[in-house]
Order: C-alpha cells, then structure tokens, then sequence
C-alpha cells in the first residue's frame, strides 16, 4: 500500500499539487487508522493529508477516481461486457465461471497464470499483474496522444498477450474433442473469444488512462499561459472569466506585500521623554516603554482611465484592476475619459466589481461614444479636479494615447506631475506603434517617471512588480 | 476520546451538529493521530461550531483565540505580570533591606538580588494566555484559534513550535511541554493564503456550503419547531441564491436565522412580501438585496406557477 501511496502522491505532484514528504507519511499513518476497505474514509484521510488548497481539490478528486479506482474499475466493466454479450443474468454467469473453473483444472494445465486468471474472472489478481507490467514497461513516462498505440503494445507484449493468445486457441481445439453438449460448447467458445478482446480492451483503456492522469492540470497550466501572453483586445468570454479571477489575485498579492511593509513600519524610535512620563507612577522605573508613533503615509493613487472605443476590451480589465486597487487603498480616486472626463470613484465603492464596471462603460458618466481627446480630457482635469493630486499622490494613466489629432496639451500632464508624487501611464498598444499615427505618446513620454507597455496579463504582472518594488 | 468514525456523527448529532462522513473522518484523524486540524471554507458553514461541538462531544474544557491583526505573543501565550511584580517589591521592601545587609558595595549588592531573581520571574507572576493555558491546562482541551488568517504571518510563524511539538519556550522559565496534548482547530476565511510551513502541519478540511438535503436536516435540527414546508421553502431560495454573484454569499447560520426569524412571525410558507421584508437577515450589502430580490421575485413567480397546476387549496399563501 505504502508504494501505491507513494505513487499517487507523485502522481499529485506531477500535476501541480504540492504534496511534501511529510504529508506522504501523514498519509500513511492516516490510511492505517481508517483502513483501505471504507472508501470514503479513506478518500477523506488522504485528502485531509495530502491537499492542501482548496483550489487543488478538484485535481485531487479526479486522479484519486483515476487511480484508486481505475484500473480496477476497468477490468470490472470489461468483465461485465463480457456477461452482458453472453446475455446471462449474474447468478447464471456466476454458474458459468464455475463450469469454466472445472473445466480449466482439467484441461488447462499448461496455460498460463494470466490466462487462468483472466478465464476465471479474478480480477485483483489480474490487476496486479497489469500493474506490474506497467511498470516494467515504464509505462508512467507516457505524455503524448500519439504514444498510447506503442505503450499499449508494450505492455500486450509484456504480459505475453500473443501467448495467451496461442493458448486459448489451443483450449478451443480441446474442446472441440470434449463431450459436452453442444449448446455449452459454443456459449465457451464465445466466451473465450471475448475475455480475450476483453484483454485487449482492457490494456487499451488503462494506457489511455495513465495518460490522461498526467493530462489535467497540464491543459489548465497551459490555458493561462496562454491568457496571460494574449493581448486584452482578442479574449473570448471564458478567457475574461479567467482573467478576472488573475486580476483579483493580482491585486490581493499587491495587498499582502503592502500590508507586510506597512507593519514593520509600525514601530518608530525610542522615545525617552514619554517613556520617563508614563512610568513616573512606578517610581520612574521604566515598566512600560514608548515608542514614537510613526506617521502613517497612507499612499494616494489617482487613476485616470482611457475607455474609448479603441480600447475597449483593454479598458475593461484596466478598470477591473482599478476596481481592485481602489477596494485595496483607501485612497484612491478614479476618473474615465475619452474627451469628457468624469469620476468614478463613488460607483466603484457602492458596487460589485461587474456592476460598476458596466455603469462605467454604458455612458451614464461620462459620454463614451465621442471620439477620444486626452488634451481635451487632461485640461479638464487640470481645470476641475488637480485638487485630488498632491505630493503623495501617484498618478497612473491607462491609455494608448490615440488623441485624433486633437491639441495634445502635454503641459496639463506637466502640471500634473510638478504637482504629483508620481506619474505611470501604462499603454496597452504595442510599443513600436507609439508615436506614428495619431499617437501622442512621444509627447506625454518626457512627463512621466514610468511608462510601460501593458497589453497582456503578463505585462501587468511586471508592472505590479515594479510598482510594489518602487 | 473517539472509537470510531460512526463514534464521531453520533457524537456529533447528540450536540445538534449534521457532521458529513468526510468531516466526521478528519475529525477521528485529528483525534487519533493528534494533530491540528485547519479548517477553510466560506464564512458561515460552522467552521467555529464545529470546534466548540468537538470539545462539547468529548466534554473537553474548549479555549478560544480570536485572531485579529497585530495579534502577538503578549496576547496569545503569556505576559508578566510588571503591576503585581511591582507591588510585591514594595510590599518585600523590609526583606530586600535584609537581604542585602552587610553587602559590601554595589555589586555584591546587585548580586545578592540577582539571586533572587527567579522570585519574580516564576510562573507566580506570569499571565497566561489561551495558548499556555491550553498547553499548562490539567484537563484535556480542544484548543479553537480562530481566524488565523486575520493574524499576521509573523504570528503564524510563531504557532509552529506550538503546534507540531506541543510545547512553548518562555524564556525565563525555560520550555514548557504540554501535559495534555490539545486537539487544535484553527479556521480560516482564506483572507490570507496560509503557509506552507503551517498546513503541512494539519490536516486539512474543505467546508463548503452543504447541498439541498444537508442543509434542510440541519433546518430541521436546530429549529425543530419550523414548518416543514417554510424550512424547505427557505433552503431551496438560500440555495439558489448562493448561485448568485453576491458580495457576501449568506451561510447557513444565515439561513438559520431566517427561519427562526419566519418561525417567529408564524409563517409557514414563504410570500413575496414576506420575503421583501425579511429579507436583510441573510443578505447584508443593498446590492445583494437588489439581486436578490430580482431572484426571488423568479422563484415565488415559479412556485405560484407550479401551485396553480396543483390545486386552489394554497390561495391564502400568495395573495
């Protein structure tokens, strides 16, 4: 047991779960204390040991489906297509393997322990002996579609398939001469045909099996890989689910590294003067020490979002990250454009993430359906709302900087920046468009302290990073 | 201690808690192989209970610590006691004065206190919080630290010791082994991903909110006195609001308090207005509600449907 213990927790981690050494051995000691006979007992006992996500549950239910029961199960349902083809009911088929019992003590003494097996239904014996096969054909190495014919020739060669073959047909010479009604002679000659397709079918589906454990969490890992190098503009429906979902932990992981740094700062010096005050009641025996109480620098974000039509499916996740951000700091301000420039703060911070975001993009803020100005869009912010930025504050522009050969007025931008702790404007247009065309993004550039292309979840990852370093 | 699995449901059952096989498995497992137990999943599936169920079904004393950030030793294993310390000094003044008779100088004298330093830092003066409790205690007890997701990851990094070994270092005193080992729970609400370090430590259990027939018997259970239709009635919205895009996905504790709450008011089946009006015992954000309310204006749509193929008998219900 301990072996196919061991086999499975590999199995686990070949597909992305990670399962230490120490969990192994609480495995162990877990399946003694409920037994392998109880099923579910024993499922509980090896999830509660070896998962430890619940992410990773799903991955764990199906290969724990895939390896405990697999091969067995396997074996059984060959075994029942075989009675069902023989159109017995169990009790006659039961009778049957009987006959078949006697018959092969008689007349079967040089065939092969497989074969025996195989004829006389004993399943747990046989699926030891594939497993072994398995093994020595190597056949956990298996990866590809492609490889299945040739593993499954391997392991048929393994368990000396052309020689059980060879056998049977020689049983079937002998009971040619056997003085057994005809009736039964031509039900065990069907039924000897079919255990040994049903072999055959057998070894078939256990290698697709074995392959397809190594298969679940592959295809997963892949898909968002790919997601995250696709561009925001080409994502289908699943995909943005998907992306969701990595914008929300993105966000979060931005939360945990700003919670970390913000606790060490909690503490600040010594302080003497108070410390000598507060333990003036104990004699100025210093029982309790103060420190000095650090300003908190609570960090202010203002984010201006470009959503016109040409970057439609970009301002979507963009402002899904500002939803996150916003619901991270406390101060964060958020403003949309495209010529008009309204803020959205306040429908961000009264609504679920796809509300706020629909109510953004449906044009009841801001007129969404002009053509994009960000000289128009940034002289207003400087004329109404440069009130919201300040020393601390940083400044993060999402835009492809397309402004319809419109005035660009790039000293708004300066102005902005004289004024702000920071500027970053992230462009999800690729970066050897920037300048050509109607793109003003050589003009903002000089006004920024960081401009980075974002066109794909990867890309933003890199900007968080920087972001969180800085 | 527990004999054995169907031991753990009974147990379970006799102090009102449905435990699943799966649960009432970690359960057997923690208590025999003597380990922590983490237990995730939404808020509001019992993650709490099942701890304080635990120590009821074994009649365990139970010791709870709530974490919250900025939680630190202080609080969660022991502090001295400076005030008391202080008093017994100025009370022991006459004996400090004998002591140091005769002392020739400062430093034979400031020896000869030295001396007696383990007076004051002996477990005479020492505050015990939950942990050293739950690790000193005399009796047996299942130790509940709740939330540690909302402790910080220095704190989780600190229950390591405890957990794995059982016992505690407080410096001046040297380490202290526990003399029972406690069954620990620890609950998290995922706000924070655990370490590594931490969970390979426990057992793990998934909680997530239970299906239709689970839900019902525990309905049935814990508010005997509410009409079998109304439980079923309610179970069947809760559920099907759980399927929703909500920001707080109410729990079963939630649905609890809506039947006792409907139980009250003497209803025995659900209406539209009804539901409007009671509707804030299970969802607690104004954009859940509307949400809500657009699903449940569905599903009395849907039942008034069914009922009117049935018989006029439930007219009274939905007018």
């Amino acid at each position: 047991m301990q072996e196919k213990l061991v086999e499975f927790a590999n199995l686990l981690r070949e597909n992305g779960v990670r399962v230490s050494l120490a969990e192994t051995l609480d495995a162990f000691s877990a399946s003694e204390v409920t037994g392998l006979a109880e099923r579910d007992a024993f499922r509980a006992a090896l999830r509660a040991t070896m998962v430890k996500r619940a992410s990773e549950l799903p991955v764990f239910e199906e290969l724990f489906d895939i390896y405990f029961s697999g091969l067995g199960e396997i074996i059984k349902q060959a075994s029942q297509a075989v009675q069902n083809a023989l159109s017995m009911s169990d009790q006659e088929f039961q009778k049957f393997l009987d006959q078949i019992e006697k018959m092969l003590q008689k007349e079967g003494k040089n065939l092969s322990e497989l074969a025996k097996q195989l004829l006389q239904n004993n399943s747990g014996e046989m699926e030891r002996k594939i497993r072994e096969a398995a093994r020595a054909v190597k056949l956990s190495g298996i990866e590809r579609t492609i490889e299945e014919n040739y593993f499954a020739r391997a392991l048929a060669r393994q368990l000396g398939l052309d020689k059980i073959e060879a056998e049977i047909k020689q049983l079937r010479e002998q009971l040619e001469q056997m003085d057994i009604g005809s009736e039964l002679k031509a039900k065990i000659e069907e039924y000897l045909e079919r255990r040994l397709k049903a072999l055959d079918d057998i070894i078939r589906r256990y290698v697709r099996m074995e392959r397809e454990k190594r298969d679940i969490k592959q295809k997963e890992d892949q898909r968002l890989n790919q997601i995250g190098e696709k561009s925001f503009y080409y994502l289908t429906e699943e995909e943005l689910k998907k992306m969701n979902e990595a914008v929300t932990r993105l966000a979060q992981r931005l939360k945990n590294v700003i919670t970390v740094r913000r606790k060490r700062s909690k503490k600040g010096r010594f302080d003497i003067k108070r410390t000598l005050r507060q333990n003036l009641a104990f004699g100025g025996v210093p029982f309790k020490l103060r420190f000095e109480k650090r300003k908190k620098e609570k960090p202010q974000v203002v984010i201006l979002c470009d959503v016109s039509d040409s970057v439609r499916n970009a301002s979507r996740f963009m402002l899904q990250f500002v939803y996150s951000l916003q619901d991270l700091y406390s101060r964060v301000r958020s403003f949309i454009f495209v010529a008009d420039i309204g803020e959205v703060t306040e429908c961000f911070r009264n609504n679920d993430a796809k509300e706020a975001l629909d109510v953004a993009l449906t044009g009841d803020i801001i007129n969404v359906y002009a053509h994009s100005n960000f000289g128009y869009a940034f002289r207003n912010f400087v004329t109404d709302h440069l009130g919201a930025v300040n020393k601390r504050t940083t400044v993060i522009v999402l835009g492809d900087a397309r402004n319809n050969y419109n005035l660009p007025h790039d000293w708004c931008l300066r102005e902005i920046r004289q004024r702000a702790k920071k500027v970053i404007w992230l462009n999800p247009e690729s970066r050897n468009t920037w300048g050509f065309g109607d793109s003003e993004m050589e003009r903002y550039a000089p006004h920024c302290d960081l401009v980075e292309e974002c066109r794909n979840l990867n890309q933003l990852y890199r900007v968080v990073d920087r972001l969180v370093a800085g | 201690m527990f004999s054995s699995i169907e031991d753990v449901i009974e147990r379970f059952a006799k102090n009102n808690y449905i435990a699943s096989r799966r649960i009432a498995t970690v359960i057997y497992l923690a208590s025999e192989l003597r380990k922590p137990i983490l237990v995730e999943g939404p808020a509001g599936v019992g993650k709490t209970d099942l701890a304080k169920v635990l120590a009821a079904s074994l009649g365990f004393e139970m010791i709870r610590l709530q974490c919250y950030e900025g939680l630190d030793e202080g609080k969660a294993l022991y502090e001295w006691e400076y005030a008391k310390q202080l008093l017994y000094t100025q009370i022991l003044k006459d004996k400090i004065s004998e002591v140091l008779v005769g002392a020739k100088g400062l430093t034979e004298a400031v020896d000869r206190i030295a001396a007696q330093d383990e007076v004051f830092f002996s477990e005479r003066f020492v505050l015990p919080r939950p942990l050293l409790k739950a690790i000193s205690s005399e009796q047996p007890s299942v130790l509940l630290i709740d939330e540690i997701d909302k402790a910080d990851a220095e704190f989780e990094a600190f229950l390591l010791e405890l957990l794995s070994d059982f016992q505690v270092t407080v410096p001046e005193l040297g380490t202290i082994k526990a003399k029972h080992i406690p069954l620990v729970v620890l609950t998290s609400n995922n706000a924070r991903e655990m370490s590594d370090a931490l969970k390979r430590r426990c057992l793990h259990l998934y909680i997530d909110f239970p299906d239709r027939a689970q839900e019902l018997a525990i309905v049935k259970l814990k508010v005997p006195e509410a009409a079998a239709k109304l439980a079923e009635e309610v179970v069947t919205v809760v559920q099907s609001l759980r399927k929703l895009d909500l920001k707080k996905t109410p729990g079963i504790s939630e649905t609890l308090d809506w039947v006792k709450a409907l139980t009250l008011l003497n209803v025995n089946s659900l209406d539209q207005e009804l539901v409007t009006e009671t509707l804030d015992t299970i969802v607690k954000y104004e954009g859940d509600v509307r949400k809500a309310q657009e699903e449940l204006k569905d599903y009395v749509r849907r039942v008034r449907a069914r009922r009117g193929t049935e018989a006029g008998s439930d007219k009274d219900l939905l007018n």
